[in-house]
């Protein structure tokens, strides 16, 4: 029993550690909660539904093309919609709404082009293979699950620290004004910043589909869990994310061990709650 | 004819909703994001009060305000520790878990299968079970709700609100308690919204918990955003807006559940074209 509590935990963390990841990430260039976030994970996961599922197109070819387009869905909502706004100087709570606008509309297609049934996004692998660690069993996905969360964030690690493009990133992110004045296109960056954080949120829609279906309002649970892993973590910060979203996981987990398991959610705000009540910018002070 | 009087009785209730959202988020600049919650607790007070203990309507709704306004006040008195868009997340957050409340505790909502039969008022022996009759209970709600609105705004305690909204440091300067003016106002509106629910629980009939998600938070503040914060003339435009504009997709044919859905895309639409060229909204007085 505690092994698989545990290997489920860390499943749920790493999902999270993705949803987070790409949102913390956007955070911390634009400082304003982008709703919106979460459903491009569902654009990710139907767009791999309709190319490999109902087209019968290559996975592999697929899963890029999901991951491709959330991005660039992520990339146009910042130049038509975020762009002209930040540029009026419009405060946090109109970039707010508008991103709920924003997500709102686009799960709605979602369900219109492909009805708001829950619906099964299979690897075309047959048989799903599952390995046992220490009396607790894990799937092949979830497997690919952890994986994809590590190497995601090693991959954004190295690109803060050895790129020039992550370092124009941070210096955007410390101070706008600034990093305009030495001669960074910050509008730029903040766009590829959209591309970047939207592919990742894709990514984890995808996979999360791929481990336990799919549906129109999967990515506004999938966001609220990103947020709140993001800000229990301690919000603008790769470290924080990733144990922001681990230690919740983690809760959830053993949280729904002794009460049923349709509370997770509640779980989830009640401990982002406590946070904000007791220690507001997280368990990484930034 | 039997269609306007539906219209009139949604528009009427939702009259009563962004009236209540507006007093919190146009007057005070609290950027609430949890009415659906208050309007279900109204909704489900009713709904088991009326099936499970055949209590009379005008009771359940007075039951329905009193639940709801206590949990407003814990509810409140959490939010207001934060501020902007850290308090529009918490109230997000309120929104999921007391929707996962109607959702999970079985024993008393009956959870996804909703409870059915809900019987309408019936009191001096007039019969309300007349659609048309009903319409003039909800719309003298509606009234009487406008006018307290109307003194709210109108009294010496709307402008330290409207003075909050503004300057909140300011205002604890000159000595106000802001934190209780929040919290009354969070309170009141609350209170309004159970009765919205109450009144929608007797109309309909039949109640599930997928009315109360975050989207309904959504669609009342589009309601509001869109009419105009901070005026409550406004509030009462957007709601016929927002409501009757869904309707004419019934009309070029349309099937339903597609239906259903292109509304969430108009006012998903509406509420991104007013951030980026008119906050205001259509006669408001306050940017967000």
């Amino acid at each position: 029993m505690l092994p698989q509590l545990i290997l489920n935990s860390i499943i749920a963390g790493s999902i999270y550690t993705l949803v987070a990841l790409g949102f913390n990430l956007i955070y911390s260039t634009t400082k304003f909660f982008n709703l919106a976030h979460g459903v491009l994970a569902a654009v990710g996961a139907y767009i791999v539904f309709f190319l490999a599922q109902m087209l019968g197109v290559d996975i592999y070819l697929s899963v890029v093309a999901g991951i491709f387009v959330a991005g660039f869905i992520g990339y146009l909502l910042d130049k038509i919609v975020y762009l002209p706004l930040r540029k009026r100087k419009a405060s946090n709570m109109v970039l707010l709404v508008a991103s709920l606008g924003a997500f709102t509309v686009i799960q709605a297609i979602i369900a219109i082009l492909f009805s708001s049934q829950f619906q099964t996004l299979s690897r075309n692998i047959g048989f799903e293979k599952t390995y046992e660690i220490f009396g607790g069993i894990i799937t092949q996905t979830q497997l690919i699950i952890f994986l994809c969360g590590i190497v995601i964030m090693a991959g954004l690690l190295i690109m803060f620290k050895k790129t020039s493009f992550g370092k124009a990133i941070v210096a955007t992110s410390d101070n706008e004004e600034v990093a305009k004045i030495v001669g960074i296109n910050t509008n730029r960056i903040i766009g590829r910043v959209f591309f970047i954080g939207s592919a990742i949120a894709g990514l984890a829609g995808i996979l999360v589909g791929f481990d336990t279906g799919i549906e129109p309002t999967m990515g506004m649970s999938l966001l609220l869990k990103g947020v709140i892993a993001s800000i229990i973590g301690g919000i603008g910060s790769v470290y924080g994310g990733v144990l922001g979203a681990f230690f919740l996981g983690f809760v959830e987990n053993f949280g729904i061990w002794q009460i049923s398991g349709e509370w997770k959610d509640a779980i989830a705000f009640a401990l982002l709650i406590i946070f904000l009540i007791f220690r507001p910018r997280g368990l990484i002070n930034k | 004819m039997e269609y306007l009087i539906h219209l009139a009785i949604l528009i009427a209730i939702y009259v009563i909703l962004s009236l209540s959202l507006n007093l919190v988020v146009g007057y005070t600049g609290l950027l609430s994001v949890t009415h659906a919650a208050f309007y279900g607790i109204g909704v489900y007070a009713t709904a088991i009060l009326a099936t499970k203990l055949g209590v009379s309507f005008f009771v359940s709704i007075l039951i329905g305000v009193i639940v709801s306004s206590i949990i407003a006040l814990a509810v409140g008195m959490i939010l207001n520790r934060f501020k902007d868009d850290y308090y529009a997340l918490g109230s997000f957050g309120f929104n999921v878990i007391i929707f996962s409340i109607f959702l999970n505790w079985q024993d008393l909502t009956r959870g996804p299968l909703g409870i059915p039969g809900i019987p309408r008022p019936n009191i001096f022996s007039i019969n309300f079970s007349e659609n048309l009759i009903f319409l003039m209970l909800v719309v003298l709600f509606a009234v009487l709700v406008y006018f307290i609105s109307c003194f709210v705004v109108d009294s010496s305690f709307g402008r330290v609100l409207k003075g909050i909204r503004e300057d909140e440091k300011a205002l604890q300067v000159f000595g106000y308690n802001t934190h209780h003016y929040k919290l009354s106002i969070f309170v009141i509106g609350g209170a309004i919204a159970a009765v919205a629910g109450s009144l929608f629980a007797a109309y309909i009939s039949f109640i599930d918990p997928s009315t109360f998600t975050l989207n309904e938070s959504i669609f009342i503040l589009a309601i509001i955003i869109l009419g105009g914060l901070a005026n409550l003339r406004g509030s009462i435009l957007g709601a016929i807006f927002l409501v009757l504009i869904p309707e004419i997709l019934r009309f070029v044919g349309m099937p339903n559940e597609i239906a259903a859905q292109m509304r969430q895309v108009i006012y998903g639409i509406i509420l991104m074209l007013l951030m980026l060229y008119r906050p205001q909204g259509l006669i408001g007085e306050y940017k967000l």
